[in-house]
């Protein structure tokens, strides 16, 4: 094993960021590449990419790194010189490659060093080089195909078990590593899921792409536009103007100078112009914070296509607003679910060509992924036009699996059906495969976007498609909040899951069942009494009139009783810190501006605890 | 933060070193902590009740930006209540990395004290005071001082509270 023969940790830092970066860009631009093979702009970019992490990686010495970076780079280079014709064959074995590089490079990241197996992707693009100069293209898929290692060949021919054709070229040009593929994934703890995805590459790539592509994404530092920076700086100079403004103010107040009118206009001019630069302030921190959905979104081009290629669909993907810029914080956690909504997509959704061309519809299925801002969210949303949701078939489902009873199916709306599929556990698949089945996925997108106090919403129409949207907050740090009163104590409910405010006479509710009700236009709304679920001592006065905020969390929507209105305020969200994290119904809490700390209600707790 | 450096003090690791300690006032009774522990003693400020929280938990405050919550010992100790006065203090300490207020009847002073003036505590011990958060007994001249370890006491109820609601 070679150590990190790299004394100076900074040049390491720096290569390992743009490398990441690198990489990133790398497997978008091949993708794309595949579809227009002729962009030279776009060959010559990715040849640069490449040769740029060879040189860096050959001058800080990792091998291994610089030699599968090599033979991927000759294999580029012949396609630059049209020696060689892009096939989508050639584009899986680079994929390979670029997944290989990934993998190296996430083990420099973490320190260590392993020697991996890296024989069978080289042996793999070995071929491409020593090949004749193929005629034309559209004869040349054949002739190309054969000389190459059959292994790719095979995996070609049988999707279903990719595997078992790639294990014997593995272990063949294995033979001068001593140990073979299984007690190297033992020894390394650290990388261990990623471990046994190099000697099945063709297999999952997906969970290389999951895996790695997290694994090498960096989010410890940030790279922030010097214009912002420069407006930053801009900001802060005003408000040290200000400053100096205020002190000015009170050594006059103090020297008794000033009358009190006086004294009171200045103070009030100083009030606004701090409340608006901070207000600016504020906002270009936020900027700052800001990375686009881009980030996210350029990963799943290579996703969908080895997915579509796995599954045998053909899919376009298009990719609508990938410059919506959001909060990093939530730009780490949509990944997972939207992995997960895509894959639904792909999975259930949209069908084989045949099953499209026999429904009247294109060969080729379409499948949008849009981000897009509104007020103070950004909605993101999936929309496929495949067979849509079976409402029928996922109630029987439900029924089948015992999650409801047929008397509870009977009663449901499409709405209540849609929202069996978050269950945990729930698939409408009967078998298990590697890409869904195991009811796990909407549970994972259900969950992160409660995390992220956001909404999700389905759209479905039988055989024209599906769309899920997601409604999410812009950033977690400060949010806008309605500030409101529970006999006497003020609680902050996050604006962003507040669907609307009413007044009303609690003689209107009704009682279901022992849970009180309100008849909102065509809904039934449950409502949850805030002085019942946080024991607040009842101040006497009852009064028949109170307010009732519409909350929805999820795909869940009911009704807070609360005793008054203060208002809507922007506030920032502070942690009650590990002792107190666990306490239902409560997310965090807040600084009012008279310094009192008010109690932020977790909107999504609630819908749990009325259940 | 130089005091995550310096363990705990058990009755069994030190012999002779000097100790400081923080005593305060509790029902009578007079109690100590090592004031590497003591972040800051401020006077009771407005408190904000959080619900569905043990009863000792009296709220949290607004600790010059950051959300401290606050156990009122006479609760957690299980003596009798007393309207807050003058010598009320909120005692805020670090409890491993987070911050943590303990309202107390009084602090009295910093008082120094070598490893070996502690001694094991009495096995029994009268009133609801947890056992295991008794770190030993100072037996001085004219007076009487429990030395506590309260993260002990404090991780145990954590567990509770995590399990429990």
């Amino acid at each position: 094993m070679p150590p990190i023969d790299c004394e100076d940790q900074e040049l390491l830092d720096g290569f390992l960021t743009e490398t990441t970066e690198l990489l990133e860009k790398l497997d978008d631009d091949l993708v794309a590449l595949e579809k227009s093979s002729d962009d030279t702009d776009l060959m010559n970019r990715i040849f640069r990419s490449i040769h740029t992490i060879k040189g860096a990686s050959s001058f800080l010495g990792f091998d291994l790194l610089v030699k599968v970076a090599h033979k991927t780079e000759d294999v580029l280079n012949r396609l630059r010189k049209k020696e060689l014709f892009v096939t989508s064959e050639i584009m899986d074995v680079i994929l390979e490659a670029t997944d290989l590089v990934k993998l190296l490079v996430a083990d420099i990241k973490a320190g260590d060093i392993q020697e991996r197996e890296t024989e069978g992707t080289i042996a793999k693009l070995l071929p491409l080089l020593t090949e004749a100069p193929p005629p034309p293209p559209v004869t040349v898929k054949e002739p190309e195909v054969a000389p190459e290692a059959a292994a790719v060949a095979a995996s070609e021919s049988s999707p279903v078990e990719p595997i078992s054709p790639e294990q014997p070229s593995v272990t063949g040009t294995a033979t001068p590593t001593p140990s073979p593929a299984a007690p190297v994934a033992s020894q390394m703890p650290v990388a261990k899921p990623a471990a046994p995805a190099v000697s099945k590459k063709t297999a999952p790539p997906k969970s290389v792409e999951s895996k790695g592509g997290e694994d090498l994404s960096d989010n410890s530092t940030v790279r922030v536009d010097v214009k912002r920076l420069d407006d930053l700086m801009n900001q802060v100079g005003e408000l040290v103007l200000e400053r100096n403004r205020m002190i000015q103010i009170n050594q006059d107040l103090q020297q008794n100078n000033v009358n009190r009118n006086d004294f009171n206009e200045e103070f009030g001019k100083l009030t606004k112009r701090m409340s608006f630069v901070t207000s600016e302030l504020q906002m270009q921190v936020l900027k700052m914070r800001m990375i686009p959905v881009e980030k996210v979104f350029k990963k799943f081009p290579r996703i969908v296509r080895s997915m579509s290629r796995d599954l045998g669909k053909e899919v376009d993907l298009q990719i609508i607003g990938e410059e919506t810029e959001l909060d990093r914080s939530v730009v780490d956690e949509i990944g997972d679910p939207l992995i997960h909504l895509i894959r639904n997509a792909m999975d259930h959704g949209l069908e084989s060509p045949e099953e499209r061309l026999a429904a009247g519809k294109s060969r080729c299925g379409t499948l949008v992924l849009a981000a897009v801002h509104e007020g103070n969210q950004i909605i993101i949303s999936i929309k496929d036009d495949g067979r849509g949701i079976d409402t029928e078939r996922v109630g029987r489902k439900a029924i089948e699996k015992g999650l409801i009873s047929e008397e509870q199916f009977a009663s449901m709306g499409q709405r209540e059906v849609f929202d069996l599929l978050f269950l945990p556990g729930f698939s409408t698949k009967d078998k298990t495969t590697d890409l869904s089945g195991r009811g796990v996925g909407m549970d994972v997108v259900k969950t992160n976007i409660k995390k992220l106090n956001g909404l999700i919403e389905i759209k479905s129409v039988k055989d024209m498609g599906s769309e899920f949207i997601l409604r999410l907050p812009l950033t977690l740090a400060i949010i806008q909040s309605l500030l409101v009163e529970v006999e006497g104590e003020v609680y902050s409910i996050p604006l962003s899951s507040v669907l609307e405010t009413l007044r009303v006479d609690q003689r209107k509710f009704h009682l279901i069942g022992g849970q009180e009700v309100l008849k909102l236009r065509d809904i039934v709304l449950p409502l949850v009494r805030l002085q019942k679920v946080f024991n607040v001592q009842p101040r006497g006065d009852a009064d028949h009139f109170c307010y009732v905020v519409v909350v929805g969390a999820a795909e869940k929507r009911m009704g807070l009783v609360v005793t008054r209105l203060v208002g809507q305020q922007e506030v920032a969200i502070k942690s009650l810190g590990n002792y107190l994290a666990n306490i239902p119904g409560i997310a965090g809490s807040t600084i009012l501006g008279d310094g009192r700390v008010a109690l932020i209600i977790d909107p999504v707790a609630m819908s749990e605890s009325c259940e | 933060m130089q005091n995550a450096l310096v363990p705990v003090k058990t009755t069994e690791s030190t012999h002779n070193e000097l100790i400081q300690l923080v005593s305060f006032n509790l029902d009578q009774e007079e109690y100590g902590v090592d004031v590497l522990k003591v972040r800051e003693i401020i006077r009771m400020p407005i408190v904000t009740r959080v619900p569905n929280t043990p009863h000792y938990v009296e709220g949290v405050i607004n600790l010059r930006g950051k959300v401290v919550p606050i156990i009122c010992m006479r609760k957690k100790f299980g003596l009798f209540q007393v309207e807050n006065d003058k010598q009320t203090r909120i005692m805020v300490m670090d409890m491993e990395g987070e911050l943590m207020g303990f309202i107390v009847d009084a602090v009295s002073e910093v008082i120094r004290i070598s490893g070996s003036e502690i001694q094991p505590s009495p096995a029994m011990v009268a009133g609801g005071i947890d056992q295991e958060c008794i770190a030993g007994v100072i037996n001085q001249a004219e007076r009487l001082l429990v030395l506590l370890n309260l993260e002990k006491m404090f991780s145990r109820d954590e567990r509770n509270l995590f399990t429990g609601m």
